[in-house]
């Protein structure tokens, strides 16, 4: 029996039948044409939990992130998103789900207030007006929102979209490679933030930066060639396995 | 903190969005008018003064318009596509129609933008005059313009997401429009000759024609845009 198949039936042993995981994800599978991208993935994310995702480049994470935001459709498996399925209630998962990854998805034409006002309107975010200001403030943008985005540095715009992300308040966060050409100032900011907002939120995160992945997490998980080789708590976490493993699949693939 | 979410407000947002980018950028815009401008300049160049012209007046301006359109279709999505924003919109819990709607009103709009300041120009340009009614004349515009975003928001939405969206859009677009073109044609031209009798009945139909099309394509762009904005 592997490792992940062992926490698999732990988890499900423990699990209090009233609770509903947040995330839970059984023998996904996913395929472009010939092309098998995710092979039978299955994990469960308990609802406050923190997610690490490493792996290679091709290694299916961002289209796990991807199946699981509703944004494409698996080709077999089941997915319950807080209970729901994603193929019957895709819209009430992704008012749940927030989104900050190497692309900003702003739109450069417009300044920061716009692009949350509209952002706003696609949610039907309630006072909208209070959210945009608080959320400006903590990502210290407040004094540049009629500024276009165009004219932003890179951190800059970063941190904007770490403001678009949590316009909705969103219970479930996926960050995917979320300090991708953050300066330290964005970083720290991001941090804290994250520090902030941690409690009532789950994570899941895609890194390549295996510090402040297993810092932050709750649980380590490393996809290779669309499956698991590596899933552990972080109290659980073999160190020394975690590292072999990754060296041997990700850095020996880069 | 999440309510009920709006379907036209989303809609307006979407529109609202294109028209700020659009005032800032002027790119669609600009481009779509100095394009026609162009091939109605060198239509003056062609034709002369010729007689004859009010005969092909309809078929010259839409062809003129159709590939002006053209211009602007391929551009629609630029922004969208600009730092993922698309993902960004899919992400968001919108009926993927709206994101049609949206961005067809915004296409409508542009386009014909660009119609009102060039079709004065064209009929100075050539001495030409509207000799039927002023109001048929507009509705044809209007309903042909219909037809003409309808389509090309959905097809654009199809070409996006390939390597060659550029020609790929020309492509599948033109045969599609055709009934459109053919039907402009007949509509706009019969008006601004103010033919009568049986060429006014051939108007009508042209004009039934649009309005028939028009619904079909929104009806087919209502169905299936959830399936060609996906995957």
């Amino acid at each position: 029996m592997t490792k992940a198949t062992e926490l698999l039936e732990k988890e499900k042993n423990e699990k209090d039948p009233a609770r509903i995981p947040e995330v839970e994800v059984n023998n996904l599978t996913k395929t472009f044409g010939k092309r098998k991208v995710l092979d039978k993935i299955s994990f469960e994310l308990e609802k406050g939990g923190f997610l690490s995702l490493f792996g290679p480049n091709g290694a299916g994470k961002t289209t796990l992130i991807k199946i699981i935001t509703t944004l494409i459709a698996p080709t077999s498996g089941e997915i319950r998103v807080s209970g729901m399925n994603p193929m019957k209630n895709s819209a009430a998962i992704r008012a749940k789900v927030g989104l900050i990854s190497h692309s900003p998805l702003l739109y450069l034409d417009l300044n920061a207030e716009e692009n949350l006002r509209f952002y706003g309107a696609m949610y039907s975010v309630h006072n909208l007006d209070e959210r945009i200001d608080e959320l400006l403030d903590q990502v210290e943008l407040g004094h540049r929102r009629y500024d276009l985005v165009r004219t932003y540095s890179k951190g800059m715009t970063q941190r904007l979209a770490i403001a678009r992300a949590l316009l909705h308040k969103p219970s479930i966060l996926f960050l995917d490679e979320p300090h991708s050409g953050l300066d330290p100032h964005a970083v720290d900011i991001f941090e804290n933030l994250l520090d902030s907002i941690r409690a009532e939120h789950t994570f899941i995160m895609i890194t390549h930066n295996i510090e402040r992945g297993l810092a932050l997490c709750s649980k380590a998980m490393i996809l290779y060639n669309g499956q698991i080789v590596f899933y552990q708590d972080k109290e659980e976490l073999d160190i020394d396995m975690f590292k072999s493993i990754y060296q041997q699949r990700v850095k020996g693939d880069s | 903190m999440i309510r009920k979410v709006s379907g036209a407000k989303q809609i307006a947002a979407i529109i609202k969005k294109d028209i700020i980018a659009e005032l800032r950028t002027k790119e669609m815009v600009v481009s779509m008018f100095l394009f026609v401008l162009l091939v109605m300049v060198a239509f003056k160049y062609a034709f002369g003064d010729s007689e004859s012209f009010s005969d092909y007046a309809g078929g010259l301006l839409w062809i003129a318009f159709l590939f002006t359109a053209l211009l602007g279709l391929n551009r629609s999505f630029v922004h969208e596509k600009d730092e993922g924003c698309l993902e960004g919109l899919l992400l968001a819990p919108v009926d993927r129609p709206n994101i049609f709607f949206g961005k067809m009103a915004g296409n409508f709009m542009f386009i014909s933008i660009v119609e009102i300041i060039t079709v004065p120009i064209y009929m100075i340009l050539f001495k030409l005059s509207i000799e039927g009614s002023i109001a048929l004349f507009i509705s044809a515009i209007v309903l042909s313009n219909i037809g003409i975003s309808t389509v090309g928001t959905l097809l654009s939405t199809v070409s996006i997401n390939t390597k060659m969206r550029d020609m790929l859009l020309p492509l599948i677009f033109l045969p599609v429009i055709l009934p459109v073109l053919a039907a402009a044609v007949v509509s706009t031209g019969g008006i601004m000759a103010g033919v009568a009798g049986e060429k006014l009945a051939n108007v009508f139909s042209a004009m039934k024609l649009l309005i028939a099309y028009d619904i079909l394509f929104l009806l087919v762009a209502y169905a299936l845009y959830d399936f060609v904005i996906g995957e």
